[in-house]
């Protein structure tokens, strides 16, 4: 059957089922959506990928390579804003279960990010649009694509004769070439319609500073490995970034304390990042003191280099000066970081994030030319969508069109702009005036809704496709399974625009190797890139340029109320609400505030304080005549007079998870794009924060102790012991240092412990190099069958991750450092949790695990009270309840197969991926041959884009684990209490720059705090 | 209520010991006076009153139970780091009450104190009554109910036995012997009562059933010998039982590593607190319980008052308790521990902490004065306080310790559901049925017993007469 022409009886399910029955967001009992999926099971076991168009065979013959019961993997991309991340999936016995990045690709090299691997749940989703719906007069009706496909190009076919003076495209932006030339061919068949391309977070900022600067968009290629000073202006580099991945390997490649030349980080922020998070030295200021800060350092910078430079790089003004660069931290920080850059020119990166105002990227582009960096550290190619205009203001002509009645068809291809449109940018009034609104997407969002039609989109895993990555490199999107229930991908309705009935595949074939050879093809498609396709370098030169004069305002080292700063920041989850109804993302802790289950404005303790704004309350944000009532959350660190809020929440048609008025399906968190506007997308100015002292509970992993002085006491006293830190000159003074930092008497045990196996399965955890990516957490949720509990049970303190990232705020002379501790079951070899199991349901096993025994455990919760870790987790319901529902049997095909599904009433903890250390035993006994070092890789491990996470045997002395374990950084946590945990941590080395250092010492003197909140 | 003349007058001679049994003193009397209340034919309307209301609570607790098992333990507010919560609070708690009994009769039986003889038969069924309703808390608080039996060593064909390291499992064994030994202790105490009954029924039902729980008891010599002799060992059995279930349940917590449970003083703290308790609610008990079926001669105030006396010893005992810990917290020096008892009465539980040092240290002080340790008001809401403190101490112990544990990241915070609430309502519920139907069916005061302390058993004076004191 043709991908184009697929007639599922989804019709007849609507109709045999009527409409959805309701459901809560509660992640367990939304599952009962799945009642009504009963009907399509045929589908849901035609597992074949799309490989061939032939009709599906039965399986007489195995096809080649397939193992029943065996997993294959296969190499892939999904594309976020344009850009490609390089993924290789595993799919057992046709079913793609598990996400990971590509090992081959470049930039990414196995690691995936957190978002990424979650896409694999989106596939089973319930609410993941199974079929077409045509909305006529308010009343949805199931429709065919047999039915679409006819009507839709007698539409095109009227819009052809008018050369498409009525129709208009909006797009997300792409960076396929496959789609890039049904593009051209549209602009060729409809020469009157426009393709609009929208995009609530553009690179438009970044796009615009590098044409200032430049006179050319382009983007810079980070390298991140080459550099030994590494600056960041409001840059999420190892998260947000779209090379993020290649990023956080660069750093963790020149972290180490014995390597060369250990790299120094410094951050200037708003809100914490994960730069920031790693960063040597950190201020926190808000994104209109961005422009004034880069330009006094790039004076300070100008100021040591003296004339020896092309006129070009010099800034034609003078440099701001007073107000808040004339604080103490301000002017120490940029003295000492221009007289670093300087020294260390040719080997310094400054980066800049997407938000940061235009001007500031255009001087950090010139900072980096003026230290000689550019084609060491950084490195430029040309940006595809230079061309493009800026999406708000395209977004904003469409709806003035739309509006005035001009616009008679409109493809929406993937876009939400009902949601995300700028608050002043009414798309939804202007849709009413479109006769005919054609929605494509995942899920029949707030869009789908509003449009005539809604046309269900393929999963990227059910899709052809192709997408570059950062570095430009061609990447290739291949099908691992037939799409589940009739839907397409955006190539294929754009073929169908212009009357193009080639297979998506051949498309993209086409596109991606034209002429190319069956095995080129191949291998490409093996790899998931067309080897050396990355983008040519390029060597812009810097034109003279001016910068917008600095308002007195930005100068202020604080904001009154009604002049404070709203930040716009995109979620490090839900992105721009994208996954919204992706209830592990949902449920994933935020790296800083710990928070699942929704946003809030972030306030610094300070302006918090100033406004008498408490933590868990709401408060009302008021700025440009439009109000938003949300959650206030308290965050160290976080930039004085500026609030920050993410984006991505309050979704009203998302799905049973993430909010669906329809089934009133209450929204997780608050819509912060109500208070976005075309003039205000990154930042807004004069907001007023209104105090209501109501509280609203944040479900928040880690409670915060703040205000509480017992806890805050308590948390200071054991930090330093639990997260051992040092300083990279007293670290290579006294290499062993932190491997002795803890005291205690000599440890004896009240019975004698079995000897060591010959194996003996262990973990290292550098937390040196740890950014709180979460790409771990999810990882492990997806390899585990970890269940998602909802919001409820986290308020009570139930969530069942089994790594989690444990989050410290340290105070250090003014200073607020936020510190990750990535933590995991430690599989002590003298297990507290052993000792006390009444039924012995868990015990060790031969090779040092502690294994837990599901179908022995009752439930006495005795051993969780006693692991001093609390990395226990229990089924205090049947979190998995619904998967043994008849209707269920899409949703059911996600779990790994390998991974028993725990019933209520069990614990259940980390096992160090066992089933992936019988899978390589077995496979090495297979081979005749012992398991080598590296064999065995955790999921966790798998996907850390730092490595900070090295798993293996310690008992081959030879093995990574056992090389790190006998570092000199190595301490076990709790060591005292005599349970000998099989997981090393690596402490962390801080790399002050000595000018500043110095100075916080005399600081330091008035006592360093470490809290948690 | 008021104190009636007969021991005011007593009380006054300061030399003199008040007698044990009040009123008129004939071995008669005392039979018909406690058979009365079993053979009356309709029992006193408070009682109906109290029954009707005490079942009802029975039943939420069935109901309760019912929705836990159907559902799962989520429905209580356990969570983690609190994986226990009031489920062990409450095990712990009723465990404690159940002391008193086992205490009064063997400890005090082998002591020789004589006035425990008209307290030892309510305080023991109160013995059997508590350790059901903490009995039902650690089998219904396990996750997966239906296998709860392999907490026993129940051979079985994977040869899988229970972990012996393990507390929970010596809790196990010890908790089901004191409720074997208990229930043993009690019926063998009953039987010549029993007979009693029996001997004086009028129907063909009483006859039989009591006859059949009567052993054919015939007040015969040799009986009488051997049941004293079994009474005797019985009670020797009982005693260190007494010690050894509240310290297996101390256990639980020393032997684990949770700071603020890990700590060597749990056993005798615990068993002091356990009396304590078991005290605390013998008197909550049989102040009414006297009044309300006019045992007032049996059960005097020369009782009530010797438990005051012991409600006092043991309340400062636990005080001192209390001091250590925190000396200990200070003088071991081990930072977790030191917290964990800063937090205790500073952290966010602060004010369970000092109403429990309140109910338990502090009210009991008041039982110095003779005046309010003699007044059925003072005592009756001494008592009260004291179990509400020592519920409080175990939920002190149980949740402050295990919400502030080793990382501040885990740190926590528990609140109870309304299962939870409903739940200990409902045991409420269910021992004070039971007691309400003990004291209707079965004689709430050792008759035989007391009949030896009665001045006509000892025709050449004996307790409370002319030579005064030398029984104790």
């Amino acid at each position: 059957m043709s991908p184009l022409n697929q007639n599922e009886p989804s019709s007849s399910l609507h109709a045999a089922f009527g409409p959805a029955p309701k459901a809560d967001a509660s992640g367990f009992s939304r599952r009962r959506m799945l009642q009504v999926m009963g009907a399509s099971l045929a589908l849901a076991s035609a597992s074949a990928c799309r490989w061939e168009a032939e009709e599906i065979l039965p399986f007489q013959k195995r096809p080649e390579g397939r193992i029943p019961g065996s997993t294959r993997r296969f190499a892939t991309a999904f594309e976020t804003s344009g850009f490609a991340a390089a993924l290789l999936v595993t799919s057992y016995d046709g079913r793609p279960i598990k996400i990971e990045g590509n090992p081959l690709h470049p930039l990414d090299r196995g690691a995936a990010t957190a978002r990424s691997q979650a896409a694999v749940l989106d596939l089973y989703d319930p609410d993941h649009s199974r079929g077409l719906v045509q909305t006529f007069q308010g009343v949805a009706y199931p429709r065919t694509w047999k039915e679409f496909d006819p009507f839709f190009q007698g539409v095109l076919a009227k819009q052809r004769e008018s050369g498409g003076a009525g129709l208009r495209v909006l797009a997300e932006p792409s960076s396929s070439l496959a789609l890039a030339e049904l593009r051209r061919r549209f602009a060729a068949t409809f020469p009157k319609a426009r393709w609009v391309t929208w995009e609530p977070l553009s690179r438009s900022n970044e796009l615009a500073g590098a044409q200032l600067a430049f006179g050319r968009a382009v983007r810079a290629l980070p390298r991140v490995e080459a550099s030994k000073t590494l600056v960041g202006f409001d840059c999420d580099l190892f998260v947000e970034h779209p090379a993020a991945l290649a990023a956080a390997r660069g750093f963790a490649a020149r972290r180490d304390p014995h390597g060369a030349d250990v790299q120094r980080v410094w951050a200037a922020e708003c809100a914490p990042t994960s730069l920031g998070a790693v960063a040597d030295h950190r201020v926190a200021v808000r994104v209109e003191q961005l422009l004034p800060l880069v330009l006094a350092l790039e004076a300070k910078v100008h100021a040591a280099l003296g004339n020896a430079l092309d006129a070009s790089l010099r800034p034609n003004q003078t440099a701001p000066t007073g107000g808040f660069l004339a604080t103490p931290a301000i002017t120490e920080f940029v003295a000492a970081l221009a007289d670093e850059l300087v020294q260390r020119r040719g080997e310094s990166l400054v980066v800049c994030g997407r938000r940061a105002p235009a001007a500031v990227h255009a001087v950090v582009h010139r900072l980096n030319a003026a230290l000689a960096n550019v084609g060491r550290t950084v490195q430029y190619v040309d940006d595809a969508q230079a061309n493009e205009p800026e999406p708000a203001t395209a977004l904003a002509e469409l709806v003035k069109e739309m509006e005035s009645g001009a616009v008679e068809c409109l493809v929406a291809l993937g876009v939400n702009p009902v949601y995300d449109a700028p608050a002043d940018v009414d798309f939804y009034r202007g849709l009413r005036k479109v006769a005919l609104s054609i929605h494509l997407g995942d899920y029949r969002d707030e869009t789908g809704r509003a449009c005539t039609w809604h046309l269900p989109r393929a999963h990227a895993l059910e899709s052809w496709g192709d997408a570059t990555s950062w570095d430009g490199l061609r990447c290739t999107t291949q099908p691992l399974i037939e799409p589940i229930f009739p839907r397409r991908t955006n190539l294929e309705l754009a073929a169908a625009l212009v009357g193009e009935t080639t297979l998506a595949r051949d498309l993209v074939r086409a596109a991606v190797l034209p002429g190319a050879s069956d095995a080129e093809w191949q291998k490409a498609l093996h790899d998931g890139f067309v080897a050396n396709s990355a983008a040519a370098f390029v060597t812009p030169s810097v034109a003279r340029f001016d910068t917008p004069p600095v308002a007195p305002r930005a100068l202020q080292p604080d904001a009154t109320n009604g002049a404070l700063e709203l930040v716009f920041a995109a979620d490090p989850k839900l992105y721009d609400g994208r996954f919204a109804n992706n209830s592990w993302l949902q449920e994933l802790p935020d790296a800083t505030t710990k928070m699942t289950w929704g946003n809030a404005a972030l306030f610094a303790p300070e302006t918090a304080k100033a406004l008498g704004v408490a933590d868990a309350t709401l408060v009302k944000l008021k700025v440009g005549g439009r109000e938003l009532e949300c959650a206030a959350c308290v965050v160290p660190g976080h930039a004085v007079g500026a609030v920050t809020i993410h984006l991505g929440y309050g979704r009203t048609a998302a799905g049973v998870v993430g909010g669906l008025d329809e089934e009133s399906v209450e929204s997780v968190g608050f819509a912060s794009y109500r208070l976005r506007t075309l003039a205000n997308l990154d930042t807004a100015l004069d907001l007023a924060v209104e105090a209501t002292g109501r509280a609203y509970p944040l479900a928040r992993t880690t409670d915060p102790a703040v205000g509480d002085e017992i806890g805050q006491s308590g948390v200071e006293e054991r930090l330093h012991e639990l997260l051992r830190e040092t300083t990279l000159a007293k670290h290579l003074a006294n290499p062993h240092g932190e491997e002795h930092a803890g005291h205690h008497p000599a440890l004896e045990s009240l019975w004698e412990h079995a000897e060591p196996g010959a194996v003996r399965w262990g973990m290292a955890i550098d937390l040196n190099t740890c950014v709180g990516c979460n790409a771990c957490t999810i990882a492990c949720q997806a390899e585990n069958n970890v269940p998602v509990v909802g919001r409820e049970q986290v308020l009570r303190g139930r969530e069942m991750h089994w790594i989690r990232i444990d989050r410290y705020f340290r105070e250090e002379g003014g200073a607020t450092a936020m510190r990750f501790q990535p933590l995991a079951c430690q599989h002590c070899e003298s297990a507290p949790c052993e000792q006390v199991c009444p039924v012995a349901a868990t015990v060790h096993s031969a090779e040092g695990l502690n294994d837990m025994v599901y179908n022995r455990c009752i439930g006495t919760r005795y051993c969780a009270n006693n692991c001093p870790f609390k990395v226990r987790r229990f089924n205090f319901f049947n979190y998995h309840k619904a998967i043994d529902a008849a209707g269920s049997e899409v949703q059911r095909m996600l779990y790994n197969p390998d991974v028993t599904i725990r019933h209520r009433g069990v614990m259940e903890k980390c096992t160090f991926c066992v089933q992936r250390i019988q899978r390589a035993k077995i496979q090495a006994k297979n081979e005749g041959r012992p398991l080598a070092d590296g064999e065995v890789v955790t999921a966790c491990a798998q996907t850390c884009p730092t490595q900070a996470i090295v798993f293996g045997d310690l008992a081959d002395a030879q093995s990574r684990v056992a090389r790190l374990a006998a570092d000199g950084r190595a301490y076990r946590m709790l060591e005292e209490l005599n349970i000998r945990p099989r997981t090393t941590y690596l402490a962390k080395v801080t790399n002050p720059n000595s000018a500043i250092s110095a100075g916080a010492k005399s600081e330091s003197a008035n006592g360093a705090s470490h809290h948690d909140g | 209520m008021t104190v009636d003349s007969t021991s005011a007058l007593h009380l006054d001679e300061p030399y003199a010991r008040p007698v044990l049994v009040e009123g008129d003193r004939d071995i008669a009397a005392v039979t018909r006076r406690v058979c009365g209340v079993v053979e009356a034919p309709k029992p006193p309307k408070a009682w109906y009153v109290a029954i009707t209301i005490t079942s009802a609570m029975t039943v939420m607790l069935f109901g309760c139970v019912a929705y836990l098992i159907a559902t799962g333990v989520g429905v209580w507010g356990n969570n983690s780091p609190a994986f226990w919560g009031w489920d062990i609070v409450n095990f712990v708690f009723w465990v404690g009450i159940a002391h008193a009994g086992t205490l009064i009769s063997a400890i005090l039986f082998l002591l020789r104190q004589k006035w425990r003889t008209s307290i030892n038969r309510a305080a023991e069924a109160m013995t059997l009554f508590a350790v059901c309703c903490a009995g039902l808390y650690p089998s219904i608080h396990v996750g997966r109910i239906w296998v709860a039996y392999w907490l026993f060593p129940v051979p079985n064909q994977m040869q899988m036995w229970p972990n012996f390291r393990s507390p929970l499992l010596w809790d196990v064994f010890a908790v089901s012997t004191y409720a074997t030994v208990s229930l043993l202790f009690w019926y063998m105490g009953l039987v010549p009562d029993l007979a009693t009954l029996r001997d004086r029924a009028t129907t063909k039902l009483r006859k039989g059933l009591y006859g059949f729980f009567a052993l054919g008891w015939c007040g015969s010599a040799r009986h009488w010998q051997r049941y004293e002799r079994a009474y005797l060992i019985l009670a020797a059995l009982a005693t260190p039982l007494v010690l050894s279930v509240h310290s297996v349940v101390s256990f639980d917590f020393a032997v684990s590593q949770v700071p603020g449970w890990h700590t060597t003083i749990f056993p005798p703290y615990f068993v002091a607190g356990a009396i304590f308790s078991g005290f605390g609610m013998v008197v909550t008990t049989m102040v009414p319980a006297r009044e309300l079926f006019g045992l007032k001669e049996l059960v005097t105030l020369r009782h009530l008052e010797n438990m005051n006396k012991v409600i006092l010893a043991t309340g400062s005992m636990v005080g001192l308790a209390y001091a250590t810990e925190f000396f200990i917290a200070w003088y071991g020096g081990n930072p977790y521990e030191r917290f964990v008892f800063l937090n205790r009465a500073l952290g966010p539980y602060w004010w369970a902490y000092w109403l429990m040092v309140f109910c338990n240290v502090v009210a009991p002080q008041f039982l110095w004065v003779k005046k309010i340790r003699t007044n059925l008001w003072a005592m009756f809401v001494i008592s009260i306080f004291v179990n509400i403190g020592m519920w409080l101490e175990r939920f002190v112990i149980v949740v402050t310790s295990l919400t502030r544990d080793y990382l501040p990241t885990s740190w926590g915070y528990f609140a109870p559901t309304w299962v939870d609430i409903c739940t200990f309502a409902g045991t409420f519920g269910l021992f004070l049925t039971l007691f309400l139907l003990f004291c209707r069916y079965l004689p709430m005061v050792a008759i035989a017993e007391v009949k030896t302390v009665l001045p006509a058993a000892h025709p050449h004076g004996g307790h409370g007469h002319k030579e005064g004191a030398h029984h104790g």
